[in-house]
């Protein structure tokens, strides 16, 4: 009995030590200063779609809706949303006492000025709003969205921050348009307020003590957050190996987009930790298919057939920790992934592409390629795949630009037949930009205009991945675009920072991290 | 001189005006829309027009080129697409880091360069000469970028003595322990520009030093030193002071790569920056503020000549 006792009272002791540790270990303090590879443009989330500008503006503002480590929408200043009349009326019930940082409570009034101003001016707005018809307050708490037909996917279209539907105050709202807002109104309700932009060299951001922090536990983006550190600094450092002296002199304490070639060294480096990014991104090559050459679906075809992905991936991303050869447009891990028609990536097949380039009346006309040197990686994929092509018979004319040149350039469809970019990751395929009629590629057939409305109206998620594979399949059968594989990112980070697990999400959040 | 100055200013107006209408008609002959780039690669057409309609670039050339000209030479160069604020402010912020560097790097060039130079054409072909060309060939050809990551490495990284990149303001926060981080970048700057001075510096003194009134002024039993200072070294130093002018130019304006390796909010590179953006309200400003520099810095170096050597006149 008394061993008994004794035991239980060490026990005790060693359970209070270590949630004593534990506590201390979450102090909250310190500034994290952040390498990032550029300044970003501006930090309005809703006209901007820049992934520096959503790494540092995340922490300032918040949506409706954000993910969680499944990439499902879930609330974040909503408290909840009713559907009604089969899918065509939304109400959307907000949190209370939530404040802006400028001390104002968050109402419907606020809801409804962002949402609008994001529907017409914001870069994604309108896909989401070419079927809303309006959007009214319905009392102080709750704001009433009017669908002229169901859209399924509005949860994540408001839940993706990245050129999404963030909330500011009314009277800021209602004043902005196209032209991102200024700094001195970059007023959220996030963990983070906006406190100084020293041209060229920080971004700076304070902890927001009067935060209203929601009570459900933090997964991914959702749930509770808690701001530890006393501030942000994100200072621009574009010389990758300035980013890496800078952190192992103590000088930074987080640094993003390391190089591949360098992932093995870093990972053996005990100064430093590495954190691969969830998100996957892609490159894909985009077919001209309103004028020239690649209107020629068989052509298009017999260019698929050309390439494997392996070594364009394998130069362009290093180690195989930092990319898959995945045919599935979406990622593996996510609910999307189909194995619709991926037998058709990365073949690699030159007499067959040879025979559908014949099929196609090809006679080694010239295929004007657009590539930029801008980024590393799309400039060493564009340079592989232009060889494969070549190889296979293809009379490649590949033309580098830097990125703001290729970015108007590809406006102009007389002036070129393939250009390459990349996209990144997107938690639900309607965000894909490849299925806008509007952007460079052009795809707009009857065929996939069918099926993405059919997509957009399902109101069943099963229903919803039953025809994203179908689209899929189209994909690669009218071949508007060519993936090249998935590949992901990679940042190092200082030991000393806590709560970030073997990765970080797409964008990395400093929300529930702290220093040891 | 007066007049020979104020001629001299005058020169100024048509020099802009001129390189004015160049840089704005390459501006906007490069191909390439600041619109898209702000608004990302997501962006649709429609967007990408409505932005640049709000910007007033679809504005004819000549009311745009008219508008800024306008404003240029009353001192507003408009507004930086990208920042979205004044030019002036943009160019001002960044300011301090390019002159405390060219300023810096200035002076360790002359403490390095001339002496160097003046030692070595003095001990011609002696194995200090030597010793110095052999240094002056190394730091040449080292490149900038190297020798920038390399002095990192081992000052902030393994010896921790001196931070790695950045530079908070001395101005504002009135703290002189921020240059300190000029250290590394000086370091890198002077030496390839120091090897340009000591080149000079030492091929200017062995040419003065066979002209005959050098032989007459050692012949009538001057000491040596007086010799290489009074006779040699102030009449080879007029080639040394116009390159030392040029220099301090290059450094104001075109320390790219040492302004990248070492994170430094310096004019070098907003230029980059700002063509890669297509922010041409900046790139416009900067070098509009350059060639002023430019020409008032090449007017400074004239009229020294007049100080070092009192045969040269301004009428």
């Amino acid at each position: 009995m008394r061993k008994n006792l004794t035991l239980s009272l060490i026990l005790v002791l060693l359970i209070s030590l270590i949630f004593s540790v534990n506590l201390f270990a979450q102090e909250k303090g310190g500034t994290l200063r952040y390498a990032m590879i550029d300044t970003p443009p501006s930090l309005d989330q809703q006209v901007v779609t820049s992934d520096l500008a959503t790494i540092i503006a995340q922490h300032i503002f918040e949506g409706l809706y954000t993910f969680n480590s499944q990439y499902a929408p879930v609330p974040m200043l909503a408290e909840g949303s009713m559907v009604k009349e089969d899918g065509r009326l939304v109400t959307i019930n907000l949190r209370q006492e939530v404040t802006f940082h400028n001390g104002k409570e968050m109402t419907s009034e606020d809801v409804v000025a962002s949402l609008k101003r994001w529907g017409e001016f914001g870069v994604r707005g309108p896909v989401l709003f070419n079927y809303i018809e309006a959007v009214e307050a319905n009392g102080s708490y709750a704001v009433d969205l009017h669908f002229s037909e169901p859209f399924s996917a509005w949860q994540s279209m408001l839940a993706f921050i990245n050129g999404g539907p963030v909330i500011l105050p009314s009277e800021i709202m209602e004043n902005a348009d196209e032209r991102p807002i200024s700094p001195e109104d970059y007023i959220g309700t996030g963990p983070y307020e906006f406190t100084r932009w020293d041209t060229g060299r920080f971004i700076q951001l304070s902890r927001y003590e009067d935060y209203a922090a929601r009570s459900d536990q933090a997964d991914g983006y959702g749930g509770e957050r808690i701001a530890y550190f006393d501030e942000l600094r994100f200072i621009p450092v574009s010389e990758v190996g300035t980013r890496i002296n800078g952190l192992r002199a103590g000088d930074y304490d987080y640094a993003e987009s390391m190089q591949g070639d360098l992932y093995e060294d870093l990972k053996a480096d005990d100064r430093v930790n590495v954190l691969v990014n969830q998100g996957a991104q892609f490159g894909e090559v985009f077919f001209n298919q309103k004028q020239g050459i690649m209107t020629n679906k068989k052509l298009r075809q017999a260019i698929l057939a050309a390439v494997d992905m392996e070594p364009v991936m394998q130069a362009a991303h290093g180690h195989p920790d930092l990319w898959d050869l995945n045919g599935s447009i979406m990622p593996e891990k996510t609910i999307w992934y189909s194995e619709a028609a991926i037998e058709k990536y990365s073949r690699g097949d030159a007499e067959l592409a040879r025979k559908l380039a014949e099929e196609a009346g090809y006679n080694g006309e010239r295929i004007r390629y657009m590539a930029t040197t801008s980024y590393q990686t799309m400039y060493d994929s564009s340079v592989v795949i232009a060889q494969q092509l070549s190889e296979a018979g293809f009379n490649i004319d590949l033309q580098i630009y830097d990125w703001a040149t290729l970015a108007s350039r590809r406006n102009d469809p007389e002036v070129w037949d393939l250009f390459y970019t990349w996209h990144g990751f997107v938690p639900d395929p309607i965000l894909y930009t490849f299925l806008s009629p509007t952007y460079p590629g052009w795809w707009d057939t009857a065929k996939k205009r069918l099926l993405v409305n059919n997509f957009t109206q399902a109101m069943e998620q099963e229903e919803r991945v039953e025809i994203w594979s179908e689209l899929q399949e189209e994909i690669y059968d009218h071949v508007p675009i060519l993936k090249t594989g998935d590949n992901y990112t990679y940042d190092i980070v200082v030991p000393e920072v806590k709560g970030f697990g073997e990765t970080s999400l797409i964008w990395p959040k400093f929300w529930n991290i702290w220093f040891e | 001189m007066w007049v020979y100055t104020f001629r001299r200013l005058l020169t100024i107006i048509p020099t802009l005006l001129v390189a004015s209408i160049i840089i704005f008609s390459f501006m906007h002959l490069m191909p390439g829309d600041p619109a898209a780039v702000m608004l990302g690669t997501n962006a649709t057409p429609e967007q990408v027009e409505r932005l640049r309609t709000q910007m007033g670039l679809n504005r004819p050339i000549y009311i745009q080129f008219l508008t800024w000209i306008r404003g240029a030479f009353v001192g507003d160069l408009g507004e930086s697409i990208f920042f979205q604020s004044p030019v002036m402010s943009v160019i001002r912020s960044r300011a301090e880091t390019s002159i405390l560097i060219a300023f810096f790097s200035m002076i360790l060039i002359l403490t390095i360069g001339v002496p160097v130079g003046v030692i070595s054409a003095v001990k011609n072909n002696t194995p200090l000469d030597q010793f110095s060309m052999g240094f002056a060939m190394l730091a040449a050809s080292i490149p900038t970028f190297w020798l920038g990551l390399n002095l990192m490495i081992i000052f902030s990284v393994n010896l921790g003595w001196l931070p790695s990149s950045g530079f908070p303001s001395v101005i504002e926060s009135g703290n002189l322990m921020n240059l300190k981080y000029l250290i590394l970048p000086c370091l890198t700057l002077a030496a390839p520009n120091s090897a340009l001075i000591i080149r000079l510096t030492r091929s200017s003194m062995l040419d003065v030093m066979s002209e005959e009134y050098v032989k007459t002024a050692r012949a009538k039993g001057l000491k040596e030193s007086e010799v290489v200072i009074k006779h040699i070294f102030r009449n080879a130093i007029i080639s040394v002071v116009s390159a030392l002018g040029f220099t301090f130019i290059a450094l104001l304006s075109g320390t790219v790569v040492t302004e990248t390796v070492f994170s430094l909010p310096g004019v070098g590179s907003l230029v980059v920056q700002s063509v890669l953006r297509r922010d041409y309200p900046v790139i416009q400003g900067v070098i509009f503020v350059v060639v002023i520099l430019y020409v008032l810095i090449n007017l400074l170096t004239d009229l020294s000549y007049g100080f070092l050597d009192p045969r040269i006149t301004y009428d």
